[in-house]
């Protein structure tokens, strides 16, 4: 039982799908996304200034920062608690995050 | 006698706004319009390098456009000095009389609308000050200090990222007063005039009353304390 768990643990990564969600014109592309516990978001900063994506919601809380034009940052969905993403510099930009 | 010396004060009077209307309307003409625009609207060919303030949308009072043009843009918090100061190519006559005519030509009731757009927004309860004052500084922390610094300087961490990509206002040097502050972050720059739109409007994010608790933390923690 446990070689089982084992393996169920360590194989579970394979499965975690990477979405990329790209800001582009002070707009998160797309902007909407269905994602499992364990996905990961790549942010892409496609725009020429810094952008700063982060969330409120308890659960699967992060905020990354000052993100540079170019640069990619990842985060890891922690719990099954859907939530939006904004920007804390961009007020109108807005993710919705279904977590299934 | 009273009447006939009563006239006499009109005249003078009207006189003299019609003279500095036409003062400030030359100068304007001389030294602003390759911007600015002639309707104040900054429709010119420069305007797509230095991007000029839209003069019939600007906050600025007369008054407050006085200081501008004597001083230039920089001197009161701007990032770049692309708005020069002119006291030392016009005298204070001709300054006033070209906020005169920037006032009187392009935005002559921006006092009323200030006046209305304040007072049409949601109050701020005076037995709260201390809230204002701590969700002022939570907000500004967690917003606008990115761009306009914790200190209110402009420096803030998105200002060199890279450098060159937003023009912040050093909040610490504003002439705007509290009631100007609060409007400008709930409409953005853009409608003030602002043609880089790099101000947003922050009427969908946060409240009336946030955004005036943010205005309060700016004016007392930076501006009353210069």
């Amino acid at each position: 039982m446990k070689k089982i768990l084992l393996v169920l643990l360590l194989t579970s990564g394979i499965y975690a799908a990477n979405h990329i969600v790209d800001q582009k014109g002070k707009t998160f592309i797309p902007h909407t996304l269905k994602v499992s516990v364990g996905d990961t978001i790549t942010f892409k900063n496609s725009d020429p200034f810094a952008h700063n994506a982060y969330t409120d919601n308890e659960a699967n809380e992060f905020d990354i920062g000052m993100q540079s034009p170019g640069q990619n940052i990842k985060i890891k969905v922690k719990a099954q608690s859907s939530f939006n993403v904004e920007c804390a510099i961009h007020p109108n930009m807005l993710l919705e995050v279904t977590v299934e | 006698m009273r009447n006939f010396l009563s006239i006499i004060l009109l005249a003078t009077l009207l006189f003299s706004s019609d003279a500095q209307f036409e003062m400030g309307k030359k100068i304007y003409k001389t030294s602003c319009v390759s911007c600015h625009g002639a309707k104040g609207s900054s429709d010119t060919d420069t305007s797509l390098i230095v991007e000029p303030r839209v003069l019939s949308k600007t906050i600025l009072t007369q008054e407050q456009s006085y200081q501008v043009i004597k001083k230039g843009a920089h001197y009161w918090g701007a990032s770049t000095d692309i708005m020069p100061a002119f006291e030392s190519v016009y005298s204070q006559k001709e300054l006033y009389s070209v906020a005169y005519y920037i006032s009187k030509a392009f935005n002559e009731k921006i006092k009323q609308k200030i006046s209305k757009l304040y007072f049409q927004s949601e109050n701020i309860f005076k037995d709260k000050q201390d809230e204002i004052l701590k969700r002022g500084e939570k907000v500004y922390k967690k917003n606008c200090s990115l761009c306009h610094g914790i200190e209110a300087n402009g420096d803030g961490k998105a200002n060199n990222n890279p450098a060159i990509s937003i023009y912040p206002y050093a909040l610490n040097k504003t002439l705007l007063d509290e009631k100007q502050i609060f409007l400008y972050a709930k409409y953005g720059g853009k409608y003030w005039g602002s043609d880089r739109d790099a101000m947003p409007s922050w009427s969908k994010k946060y409240d009336d009353f946030t955004l005036k608790s943010v205005a309060k933390y700016i004016n007392d923690s930076f501006i009353k304390k210069r």
